[in-house]
């Protein structure tokens, strides 16, 4: 107890020094906690954008159709799989789609775009295409109805209620086909990609445009908890058969964005450690000053008996309080940012990342691991800066230090 | 009496070649229990040299140095820490307490090293507190306490240990003569109460007159070695 006294009243012997060192490790704490809550929300935003707009948590498909998004490629006969999908209790909801590139064309200009058949209903609990609705209505069922994204619309030189031709070819046939729809609607999901290259009719007039019965070409999916998603062992993806159908989950099929999420994951590592160890070298250097300035009192200690590990104990101690302090503090700063800016988020402006649009303010969540794992690593690294010095006081030299004062 | 220091051919160098310092020469001499001895001569005479050799708080080049009857050369590290914990009271120049604890938790400190109970330390503090005169000063940090009354603490604290000698290297330089003094008869009594060995190193009238031995060094060697009837 009286080495823990000790220590603890020699954080207090220069506050202006401490003082210094809690201010440079705590201020490492809050960058860092708040730079990875910042990152964690844009990846998380990431994340949510691509699998809530239109991709979904995971899809179902025929092997091969997202290689090269061959029509011919299709689910012939999605009951089994549907009649799955409705007993599943971790399914949230689930979108069957038919999807084949198509020429659109308008009285004043013509394009190429995907075209995407889908079921009203399901598709407004599975993506974001009801909500993106900026102009007109959503799918109701009719069979001439479609909505087209609004760079593509403004490229035709339409707007709601005008007509629209599209071109295809039956996909078993390969016989070219013609249909003429009425704008309905416009959405703008944000990202140019999507806008400008995607039309959306109902899935039973795609059905028989292309001539495919009741199949499909995929069956976006949504989870209860979205965390399943990419877990392999699910019961939905081993009732496939493996041969002719393909579960993947958002992962697997956006590998650019695992990729990045892993490399978000090592900037901020990098990060860290390039924090923590400036801060790190703040403490030596706060300990090695203290060390020279009480050379004498240690090797007085040391000559009546203190044995080495206790001396380098004395100084870990110091070590241990200085960051117990300074996370103190660090925590009680971020608390109280972290309030601000969940409040008001974080203005970084509108942008488009990697087919993401961000908002204007990106909404920053703290969340208690943390206020757990960081300050510990805090608490751990300023320990291993401490142990240099704490060897270096151990080694004092008493007769060395003693004739100084006589 | 029983010899407490044993010390044969002993010898300290610094430095090398013309550089080269011979502090301690070749010196021999032996400490009764009990004895109140003072080392004394001029500067660079080898008299600081001479007692950390003694308190182990630096090695010889050669000799041998027998305290307690353990020979010190046969120790290192911990087994030396631990051997001045419970063997030697130091007493400096600038008393040297620790400024943070307080002078009751200074004279606990070595008694916390030795694993002594927590209540056989605190009615050893209550004691060596009344012994050096401090009584209900115990709470006062060294700050707030005169050079005098630290120099007590540092002699509170050399003896809670119980240790069988006491090295006070200078002990009354920084002092005024009458507190100096007044030092000099507290340790004078300790020695005779509870018989525990002083050895000074100093330059002080004041320790030569209560000395009861003089051992006079000139160039790391002893001159003269004799006892004083008049302490």
């Amino acid at each position: 107890m009286l080495m823990i006294r000790q220590a603890w009243r020699n954080i207090f012997r220069n506050i202006r020094r401490s003082v210094l060192t809690c201010t440079l490790i705590a201020s490492s704490l809050v960058v860092i906690i708040l730079v990875d809550s910042i990152i964690n929300s844009m990846t998380g935003l990431m994340v949510k954008g691509i699998t809530e707009t239109i991709e979904g948590e995971a899809q179902i498909y025929h092997s091969g159709f997202r290689d090269q998004y061959d029509p011919e490629l299709y689910i012939s006969d999605p009951k089994s799989i549907i009649s799955n999908l409705d007993s599943d209790n971790e399914i949230k909801s689930y979108a069957s789609r038919v999807i084949v590139p198509s020429m659109i064309g308008s009285s004043y200009n013509s394009d190429g775009v995907v075209l995407y058949g889908v079921d009203a209903e399901k598709e407004s609990n599975t993506s974001r295409l009801q909500s993106a609705v900026i102009e007109g209505d959503y799918l109701s069922g009719s069979d001439k109805e479609l909505i087209l994204g609004r760079l593509i619309a403004e490229k035709l030189e339409v707007g709601i209620g005008d007509r629209i031709v599209i071109t295809s070819s039956e996909i078993n046939t390969n016989q070219m086909i013609q249909e003429l729809f009425r704008v309905s609607g416009i959405v703008q999901f944000g990202p140019k990609e999507l806008d400008e290259g995607f039309a959306f009719i109902n899935l039973s007039t795609a059905q028989r445009m292309f001539n495919i019965g009741e199949g499909v070409h995929q069956i976006a999916i949504r989870f209860t908890n979205p965390e399943l998603a990419n877990s392999p062992d699910l019961d939905i993806y081993k009732t496939l058969p493996s041969d002719t159908l393909e579960a993947k989950g958002w992962l697997a099929l956006q590998p650019g964005l695992g990729a990045m999420l892993e490399m978000t994951g090592l900037s901020t590592l990098i990060m860290g450690a390039i924090l923590f160890i400036l801060a790190s070298l703040g403490v030596v250097n706060s300990i090695f000053m203290s060390i020279y300035e009480r050379t004498y009192e240690l090797a007085v200690s040391k000559a009546i008996g203190t044995r080495p590990s206790g001396i380098a104990s004395l100084v870990l101690l110091e070590g241990l309080f200085l960051a117990l302090i300074s996370c103190f503090f660090g925590i009680i700063i971020t608390v109280i940012l972290g309030i601000f800016l969940k409040e008001n988020g974080l203005s970084l402006g509108v942008m488009e990342f990697s087919g993401v649009a961000f908002p204007d303010n990106i909404p920053v969540i703290l969340t208690l691991d943390q206020f757990v794992n960081f300050p510990f690593y805090v608490v751990l690294l300023t320990l291993v800066a401490a142990i240099y010095p704490a060897i270096f006081a151990a080694r004092i030299v008493p007769a060395q230090a003693v004739q100084k004062a006589l | 009496m029983p010899n407490v220091i044993e010390i044969n051919n002993l010898t300290r160098k610094y430095g090398k070649g013309v550089a080269e310092v011979i502090a301690v020469n070749q010196l021999s001499l032996n400490i009764e229990y009990g004895e109140f001895t003072a080392i004394i001569g001029p500067s660079g005479s080898g008299k600081s040299t001479l007692l950390n050799l003694i308190g182990g708080l630096d090695n010889s080049d050669e000799g041998q140095i027998m305290l307690a009857g353990n020979n010190l050369a046969s120790m290192s590290g911990r087994k030396m820490s631990d051997f001045r914990r419970d063997h030697i009271g130091f007493i400096f120049q600038a008393y040297n307490l620790i400024p943070v604890l307080s002078a009751a938790e200074n004279i606990e400190y070595i008694m916390l090293l030795q694993g002594i109970s927590n209540a056989e330390r605190n009615k050893r503090v209550e004691e060596m507190l009344q012994l050096v005169g401090l009584e209900g000063l115990g709470n006062r940090r060294p700050s707030e306490l005169s050079g005098g009354q630290q120099q007590r603490v540092a002699v509170a604290r050399a003896m809670a240990s119980e240790p069988e000698i006491i090295l006070a290297d200078e002990p009354t330089a920084n002092l005024d003569s009458k507190t100096g003094a007044s030092l000099l008869d507290m340790m004078k009594g300790l020695n005779e109460e509870k018989g525990v060995t002083f050895v000074f190193s100093t330059h002080d009238e004041m320790i030569m007159k209560r000395a009861k031995r003089l051992i006079h060094l000139r160039d790391g060697s002893i001159e003269r070695d004799e006892s004083n009837n008049n302490a």
